[in-house]
């Protein structure tokens, strides 16, 4: 509640901080090696990957997955896509969508479906808040 | 009184008016702290300044994408093409356009372009990897038991794919569509999960705002299930590992259907 409440009194610098504080959270969870912020263009905004991961072709293809996700929901007339898990047998990528790109975390097999899925959704709670009262305060 | 006290606090600060150049810098700053709206009004004063900068246009397509407004973006990224070809920021971005028209060749050649003008170009090239990997035509194919599987009776949509992508059944039938968007994203996950290192996707959930697809598949196989939004993701994971179990057997019974009866083999005679 408090980290909601501290995000509501952002201003614009803070904002850019922010971001980069979300992703050590989420990086930091139990069980995950990174995140990252990307926006719908594939530009990273925010991240945290683990040293041999090269950033800029993952954030691409998250990007690019993102907005396939988000097209695809909008033209099969099912509202807006929101979050997405794909499990391989080595890793699990969580990608959700937030007013300023995709939220990214990358876990180990045995990380908590619940706690990541969580921390994704008050991650997404954070920057739409604090990009709500932007747009609305300008 | 508030001018007055503005110079009283910072007495030596005039605001001149900033260039162009120095708009589209700050812009670009912002852009990279998700500050899109704030970015896109000095996109627009600097264009305003300077109608023709490149730079400016460059950013003005990535805060239309930003804002999913896609066709002003596709008009920007080919107002840059037209006044510097082989601009590979901009063919990247018309190549990601392209792919969520469906636009495979369009993508492609998009994308071949830039590197041909930039070899060393690591996003265009994950794309390219991504979208350039064709599945192996899949050994397995539709059986009419698939069309029997038992579904929860709040489901909405079953689809099997094979190993390709391509549709062993969809249930019901206007659900098609539903595969060939299925059939891109996990190709666009695997390649996304490859990238960090890891296999294909074997399980994936995808929730929108009324549903979610549970998934599950192999080499082989792929199995989706949509049930409401409100499904507990354990009944969902149940639901779709026992549909998987009964696919896996339906289709099994099928590959292992008795061979058609042929004339019995001589017996070896005995030579004495």
């Amino acid at each position: 509640m408090s980290r909601l409440r501290l995000g509501l009194e952002m201003d614009g610098t803070s904002r850019g901080r922010q971001v980069h504080d979300i992703v050590k959270g989420l990086a930091h969870l139990p069980a995950t090696r990174g995140a990252l912020i990307v926006a719908p263009d594939g530009f990273v905004i925010a991240a945290e990957v683990p040293g041999g991961v090269a950033v800029e072709p993952l954030a691409a293809l998250a990007a690019t997955l993102g907005r396939d996700l988000e097209v695809g929901a909008t033209r099969l007339g099912r509202g807006a896509f929101q979050t997405a898990v794909f499990s391989a047998d080595d890793g699990t990528l969580f990608l959700a969508a937030s007013p300023i790109g995709f939220v990214v975390a990358l876990t180990d097999p045995q990380a908590s479906l619940q706690l990541v899925r969580g921390a994704l959704a008050e991650a997404v709670t954070l920057i739409d808040a604090a990009w709500a009262r932007a747009t609305s305060g300008s | 009184m508030r001018p007055t006290l503005g110079r009283l606090w910072w007495p030596g600060r005039r605001r001149r008016p900033r260039v162009p150049a120095a708009l589209f810098a700050h812009a670009d700053r912002l852009r990279r702290q998700g500050r899109y709206a704030e970015a896109g009004r000095l996109v627009a004063a600097g264009l305003t300044g300077d109608p023709d900068n490149l730079t400016g246009h460059l950013l003005a397509a990535y805060l239309h994408l930003a804002a999913r407004t896609i066709e002003p973006a596709r008009a920007e990224f080919r107002w840059v093409l037209a006044r510097q070809a082989g601009h590979p920021r901009a063919l990247l971005g018309l190549a990601r356009l392209a792919l969520e028209d469906g636009d495979l060749d369009a993508c492609r050649a998009a994308l071949a372009q830039a590197l041909q003008h930039h070899p060393e170009f690591p996003e265009a090239e994950a794309l390219l990897g991504a979208i350039g990997n064709r599945h192996p035509l899949s050994a397995v194919s539709a059986s009419p038991r698939l069309e029997r599987l038992r579904l929860p009776p709040l489901a909405r949509a079953l689809l099997v794919l094979a190993a390709d992508g391509s549709l062993l059944t969809a249930r019901p039938s206007e659900s098609k569509g539903d595969g060939d968007h299925l059939a891109r994203a996990l190709s666009l996950a695997g390649a996304t999960l490859r990238r960090a290192g890891w296999g294909a996707p074997r399980r994936a959930l995808i929730e929108d705002g009324e549903e979610t697809y549970f998934v599950r598949g192999d080499a082989t196989l792929t199995l989706a299930l949509a049930l409401p939004r409100t499904t507990q993701i354990a009944q969902g994971v149940l639901e779709v590992n026992r549909l998987w179990a009964a696919a896996q057997h339906a289709l099994a019974v099928r590959v292992e259907a008795p061979a058609p009866a042929s004339p019995p083999a001589e017996r070896p005679r005995r030579v004495s």
